[in-house]
C-alpha cells in the first residue's frame, strides 16, 4: 500500500516536473533541446550501457536525420511525418552498414572505426553543399503545423516533443525490459557465455545499434525543426563525444541515467557559458572526476545515496556506494 | 612537372612524416604496452610548444634549452597524469581509460587557453637554422632539415633503447603478456608509467620542433591527433616499425595528394585508414590479438 | 559586467515603469570565448561605448544585453531566441561565423525583430530578409577589392591559396571575376582544407607557377601558417602577398616579421584619414589598452546608426525603424558616407587597401598597417541584384 502510494507520489512529481520545466528555463526553446538530447542519449544507453559497445559515430545517424528532416521540409514535402520516415529509412540503413563493417572486430577498435565513420560522414555532408549547405548549414527549416497543431509557438512545440519523449521512453522500457533487452545485457556481461547458449551475438548487437540509430534519427529530426535550421555540427566528433559524455555521467545502463545526465549537459552548457568563458574547462574536470570516481554514474550514486538515507527497501540489487 | 618540383615536394613529405613518425611512436607505444588510447596525445604535443614558448620566453631564446627541457617537462607531466590518474582504471574496461584521456584532453587545452590567451604566441625560428640549404636541385630551409635529423635520431635512438637495453626487453615483454611479466616479479606498474612518459615525451618534442613551422596555439594538437590516429591504425597499434614506416609514408601520401590530386589529398588518408580498418585491421605491422 | 546592467536593468524599469515607457533594448551576440575571444570582446567594448554614447534615445538610455556564442551557429541560434524572446531585445547587432549570423537573421525574421550584421562575410546575408541588414564588410567586398585594386597595382599574375569551405569558395569566385575584369591573370590555385598545419606543399606547387602576387584566401591560423611557409621557402622575396583578412590579432599571435609588406583589405582601419577616427580609435585605446579593429568600429557604428534611426522614427516599432534605415546616409568615422540600399538592406561604403609594415616603420603600439589605396563604394560593392534582393 504504502510502496503504491510512494509510486504514485514519484510519477505526480516526475510529471509536474516536465510540465513546470519549460517555464523555468530561460527560454522555452531551451527546455525543448534539453528533451530532444534525452531522446538523443536514451537510445545512446541502449546501445552503450545495456550491450556494451562505446560508438563514437552516433552523430551520424542524429545528422542523417536532422538534414534528411530538413531537406525533405524544405525541398519536397512539408510533412513533418514523411520527414521523419524518411530519415529513420536512411539511418537504419547507414546503421546496418556502418554496425556490419564495425561489429565483427572487438573493443577499442570498435570505438575507432565509429571514430572513422563519423569523420567521414561529416566530410561529405561538409563537401556536398548543394546538399546540406556546408559549413554554412541548412537554412529556413520549417515547422509545418500538425493538423490543427501550429509548432511555430515555443510552448506547443516543447508539448508535442515532450509527447514523442514519453512515447520514446516506453519505448526503450520496453525494450531492454524484453527478452530481447535481456539478451543484450548478457552478453555485455560474457559475450562468449552468451555465444556458447547459442545465441547470434553478432546479430543482437547489430539490431541493438540500429534501434539506438533509430532514436538518435528521431532527435536530429526534432532538432531540425527546434532550431529552423541544420548546423554541419550535428555531422561532427563533439555531437558523438556529447552523447557518450551524457550517458556516461548520467549513469550507463539505466535509461532514466543518460536522460538526466543530457537534461543536465545542455542545461549546464547553456548556463554556464554564458558566465564562464572556459566552460569546456569544467567539462573536462567533471568528466575526468567521474571516470574516475563515479563510473555508475552522477544520479545513480546520488540515488542510491538517497536510498540508503532515506532506508527504502531495497530490491535485491545492491545499489550502495563502492 | 619537373623532377626538381617533385623531389623538393617527396623533401617536405619527409618532414611532414617526422612529425607523424614522433608522434605515432609515442601513441603507439602507450596503446601496445598500456592499452590506452591516448586521446590526450594532441593535447601534450601542444604543451611541448607552449613549454618551449615558455623556456623561450624566460631564458632569452636559447631554443637549444626549449628542445631539452620541454620534451623532458611534458614527458614528466605524463608520467604524473599515468601514476595519478590513468593507473586507476587499468581493472575496469579499456574505454574508460580512453574517455579518461578524452577529458584530459578538454581541460588540458582549456587550461592553457586560460594561462596563456586564447590568441597564438609568436615562435621565431631559431637564428641558427634560419636560411636555406643549396642542395643543388632546390633550396630547403635549414631548419626542415634539422627536424627530419632530430627525428630520425629519436627513432633510432628508441629502436636502440627498445632492442639493446635491459627496460627495454621487459617494456617489449611487457607489451606482449604484462601479467606473465609482473608474475616474474617485476614491478610492471613503474614501468607502465615510464612508457607512458616516454609517449608524452615524444609528443612533447614533436611539439617543440612545429612551434617555429606552425602557429602556436591551444587548438593545434587537435587536426595532428586525427592524422596521428590514421597513421597508427595503417602502420599498426603497438609497433615501432610500423609507425616509423606509417609515419614516413602518410606524410608522403599526403605532401603528393596535394601534388597529384588536390581536391582529395586530405581525405585520401582517411579512405586508406577505413579500407585498412576492413581488410587488416591490425595494420600492416600489428598484433593480432587486441582486434580479431 | 553583467550585475551592472541587470542592475540598470531594473533601474530603468522601474524608472520606466514609472514613465509608462521601455528602454530601447539592443541585443549583441559574438564570440566571447575559446581562440576568436578577443575580436568578439573588442566587439562587445565598441557596442557598450555606443550605447553610452548615443546618451537618452526615446527619453532613457538604451540597455545592452550580451552574449557569448562560442563560435558555435547552434548556440548562435539559441542565444538569438533568447534575446529576442526573453530579454525582449529590439535588435540584435554583430554575430560572428556566417552559418552563426545565417541562423539569426532567420530569427530575426520569425520574431519580426532587426538584425544588424555586422561581424560576418557571407554574402547569403545580403537582401535575405527585410529584418537583416548586412553592414561593415562581406566576402564579395573583400574579394572585389583585392582584385580590382591589386590587379591595377601589384602585377598581372596570381596564383592563390584557398581555404576549402564555403567562405573561401565564395571569395574565390569575386576574386577571379574582379581580376579578369581588370585584365590579370590567374595562373593557379589551391584549395586548402582548414587547420592544416604544414602549407610547404602549397607554398612550393605557388612558387612553380611564377606568379607576381599570393593571394591568401584564408584567416586566422591558415593565414599565419601560410605566411610562415612562405617566408621559410623564401617565396616572400619576389611574391608579395595579400590576405583576405587580416587582424593586429593574428599579427600578435604569429609576429611581425612574417606578415611585413603584406596587404589586404579593410572597410576601415584605426590610421586611416577619416574624420573621427583618431578620436575614436585612442578613446577605444583609453579605455581597453588595445587599438580596435574594424569589427569593434563597425559595431559600434551600427550601434549608434540604429539608435539614431529609433530616434528618427519615435519608436523602436520594427517597420518604422526599418523604414528610417532604408535608403539613410550615415556618417560617422567608421562610414564616411555609408548608404544603406532599401532593395537588399546592404550598407554601401568604400573600401581601403592595407599594408603591414615592416617592424623599423612601428611609431608606436599596434601600429602595424598602413594605408596604401582605397577603393571608392560602387567599385568595392557587389551591384543590386548580383545577391539576393527584397522583392
Amino acid at each position: 500500500m504504502q510502496k503504491q502510494l510512494y509510486r504514485f507520489l514519484f510519477f505526480c512529481c516526475v510529471a509536474a516536473f516536465f510540465i513546470v520545466l519549460p517555464f523555468v528555463t530561460p527560454t522555452h526553446s531551451l527546455a525543448t533541446e534539453m528533451l530532444i538530447f534525452a531522446i538523443f542519449a536514451l537510445g545512446y544507453d541502449i546501445v552503450f550501457g545495456y550491450t556494451g559497445l562505446l560508438s563514437f559515430g552516433h552523430a551520424i545517424f542524429f545528422g542523417i536525420g536532422a538534414y534528411a528532416t530538413g531537406i525533405v521540409l524544405v525541398r519536397l514535402v512539408p510533412s513533418l511525418f514523411l520527414a521523419l520516415v524518411i530519415g529513420t529509412a536512411l539511418s537504419l540503413l547507414v546503421s546496418y552498414v556502418v554496425a556490419f563493417l564495425s561489429i565483427r572486430k572487438k573493443g577499442i577498435y570498435f570505438v575507432m572505426i565509429t571514430f572513422a565513420f563519423c569523420q567521414m560522414f561529416y566530410f561529405i555532408g561538409f563537401k556536398w553543399t548543394s546538399l546540406t549547405g556546408g559549413d554554412s548549414g541548412f537554412h529556413d527549416v520549417p515547422r509545418t503545423s500538425l493538423g490543427p497543431i501550429d509548432l511555430n509557438s515555443e510552448i506547443t512545440l516543447y508539448f508535442f516533443i515532450l509527447a514523442i519523449f514519453l512515447v520514446s521512453v516506453l519505448l526503450a522500457f520496453r525494450i531492454v525490459n524484453s527478452p530481447f533487452g535481456r539478451v543484450l545485457k548478457a552478453l555485455k556481461e560474457n559475450e562468449d557465455r552468451a555465444r556458447s547458449v547459442g545465441y547470434n551475438t553478432r546479430a543482437f548487437k547489430t539490431v541493438a545499434f540500429m534501434i539506438s540509430a533509430f532514436f538518435a534519427n528521431l532527435a536530429g529530426g526534432l532538432y531540425a525543426i527546434h532550431s529552423n535550421f541544420v548546423p554541419m555540427d550535428t555531422l561532427s566528433i563533439n555531437t558523438s563525444a556529447d552523447v557518450v559524455i551524457m550517458a556516461l555521467l548520467g549513469g550507463i545502463g539505466t535509461l532514466y541515467g543518460p536522460v538526466m545526465g543530457a537534461m543536465l549537459i545542455v542545461l549546464l552548457k547553456n548556463l554556464l557559458s554564458n558566465w564562464i568563458g572556459n566552460w569546456p574547462l569544467i567539462l573536462g574536470a567533471i568528466f575526468i572526476v567521474s571516470v574516475l570516481s563515479m563510473r555508475q554514474g552522477i544520479f545513480p550514486v546520488i540515488f542510491g545515496k538517497l536510498k540508503e538515507k532515506l532506508c527504502v527497501q531495497k530490491r535485491g540489487r545492491s545499489t550502495g556506494a563502492r | 612537372m619537373e623532377v626538381q618540383f617533385i623531389g623538393a615536394q617527396l623533401f617536405n613529405g619527409l618532414m611532414l612524416g617526422s612529425f607523424y613518425v614522433l608522434l605515432s611512436l609515442g601513441l603507439s607505444i602507450i596503446f601496445g604496452m598500456l592499452g590506452v588510447v591516448n586521446f590526450a596525445h594532441g593535447a601534450l604535443y601542444m604543451l611541448g610548444a607552449y613549454a618551449a614558448y615558455a623556456v623561450c620566453y624566460v631564458c632569452s631564446q636559447n631554443f637549444w634549452l626549449a628542445l631539452i627541457i620541454a620534451p623532458l617537462a611534458v614527458g614528466v607531466i605524463g608520467m604524473i597524469a599515468e601514476w595519478t590518474l590513468i593507473k586507476r582504471l587499468y581493472s575496469v574496461p579499456h574505454f574508460y581509460n580512453l574517455l579518461l584521456t578524452f577529458g584530459l584532453m578538454l581541460f588540458i587545452e582549456e587550461g592553457i587557453r586560460a594561462i596563456f590567451t586564447p590568441i597564438g604566441k609568436p615562435f621565431d625560428t631559431p637564428p641558427a637554422l634560419v636560411g636555406s640549404v643549396d642542395l643543388g636541385f632546390m633550396l630547403f630551409p635549414r631548419y626542415r632539415i634539422f627536424i627530419i635529423l632530430v627525428t630520425a635520431a629519436c627513432a633510432l635512438g628508441i629502436w636502440l633503447f627498445l632492442s639493446k637495453t635491459k627496460i627495454g626487453a621487459i617494456i617489449r615483454a611487457g607489451t606482449d603478456d604484462s601479467e606473465m611479466v609482473s608474475a616474474l616479479g617485476i614491478d610492471i606498474s613503474k614501468i607502465f608509467t615510464l612508457v607512458f612518459g616516454i609517449g608524452a615525451a615524444l609528443a612533447g618534442l614533436a611539439g617543440v620542433l612545429a612551434a617555429p613551422v606552425q602557429n602556436v596555439t591551444p587548438e593545434m594538437g587537435n587536426s595532428i591527433l586525427n592524422e596521428t590516429f590514421v597513421v597508427v591504425i595503417i602502420g599498426g597499434m603497438g609497433s615501432i616499425l610500423g609507425s616509423i614506416l606509417g609515419g614516413l609514408i602518410i606524410g608522403e601520401l599526403i605532401t603528393l595528394g596535394v601534388v597529384f590530386w588536390p581536391p582529395v589529398a586530405n581525405t585520401l588518408i582517411f579512405v586508406f585508414m577505413a579500407i585498412i580498418l576492413l581488410v587488416r585491421p591490425r595494420g600492416f605491422f600489428g598484433r593480432a590479438k587486441f582486434f580479431e | 559586467m553583467r550585475k551592472i546592467f541587470v542592475a540598470l536593468a531594473v533601474f530603468f524599469l522601474t524608472t520606466a515603469a514609472a514613465s509608462g515607457a521601455d528602454p530601447v533594448r539592443v541585443g549583441f551576440i559574438s564570440v566571447l570565448s575559446g581562440p576568436l575571444a578577443p575580436i568578439g570582446q573588442s566587439e562587445l567594448n565598441a557596442t557598450k561605448m555606443a550605447v553610452e554614447d548615443a546618451g537618452a534615445v526615446l527619453g532613457q538610455k538604451a540597455e545592452l544585453y550580451s552574449k557569448d556564442h562560442q563560435y558555435n551557429p547552434g548556440l548562435a541560434n539559441e542565444r538569438a531566441k533568447e534575446l529576442y524572446e526573453k530579454d525582449k531585445a529590439d535588435m540584435i547587432v554583430g554575430c560572428s561565423n556566417s552559418a552563426a549570423a545565417l541562423a539569426v537573421s532567420d530569427q530575426s525574421a520569425r520574431h519580426q525583430r532587426i538584425f544588424m550584421s555586422t561581424s560576418a562575410g557571407t554574402t547569403d546575408l545580403i537582401g535575405k530578409n527585410r529584418y537583416t541588414f548586412k553592414l561593415n564588410y562581406n566576402d564579395y567586398m573583400l574579394a572585389a577589392t583585392l582584385g580590382a585594386w591589386g590587379a591595377k597595382n601589384l602585377g598581372k599574375r596570381w596564383y592563390t591559396i584557398t581555404s576549402d569551405y564555403a567562405w573561401g569558395h565564395d571569395l574565390l569566385k569575386h576574386f577571379t571575376s574582379a581580376l579578369k575584369a581588370e585584365g590579370g591573370q590567374h595562373v593557379g590555385n589551391d584549395m586548402v582544407p582548414v587547420n592544416t598545419s604544414d602549407y610547404s606543399p602549397y607554398i612550393l606547387k605557388a612558387a612553380q607557377a611564377k606568379p607576381d602576387v599570393l593571394v591568401l584566401l584564408n584567416v586566422g591560423k591558415d593565414a599565419a601558417n601560410s605566411t610562415k611557409a612562405a617566408v621559410e621557402y623564401g617565396l616572400k622575396k619576389n611574391v608579395k602577398i595579400m590576405h583576405a583578412l587580416l587582424f593586429e590579432l593574428d599579427i600578435k599571435g604569429t609576429g611581425l616579421q612574417t606578415f611585413a609588406g603584406d596587404y589586404t583589405a579593410a572597410p576601415w582601419n584605426w590610421v586611416v584619414n577619416q574624420p573621427g577616427t583618431k578620436e575614436w580609435a585612442d578613446r577605444y585605446y583609453k579605455a581597453y589598452g588595445d587599438r580596435p579593429t574594424f569589427m569593434a568600429a563597425a559595431a559600434y557604428s551600427a550601434t549608434r546608426q540604429y539608435l539614431e534611426a529609433v530616434k528618427r522614427a519615435g519608436s523602436t516599432d520594427t517597420d518604422k525603424v526599418i523604414k528610417a534605415l532604408e535608403g539613410s546616409t550615415y556618417r560617422d568615422f567608421f562610414v564616411n558616407p555609408g548608404y544603406i540600399r532599401p532593395e537588399d538592406h546592404l550598407e554601401v561604403a568604400k573600401a581601403y587597401l592595407l599594408r603591414v609594415k615592416e617592424p623599423a616603420q612601428l611609431k608606436e603600439k599596434e601600429d602595424y598597417f598602413e594605408v596604401v589605396g582605397e577603393l571608392p563604394a560602387d567599385k568595392a560593392q557587389p551591384p543590386v541584384g548580383l545577391f539576393k534582393t527584397l522583392k
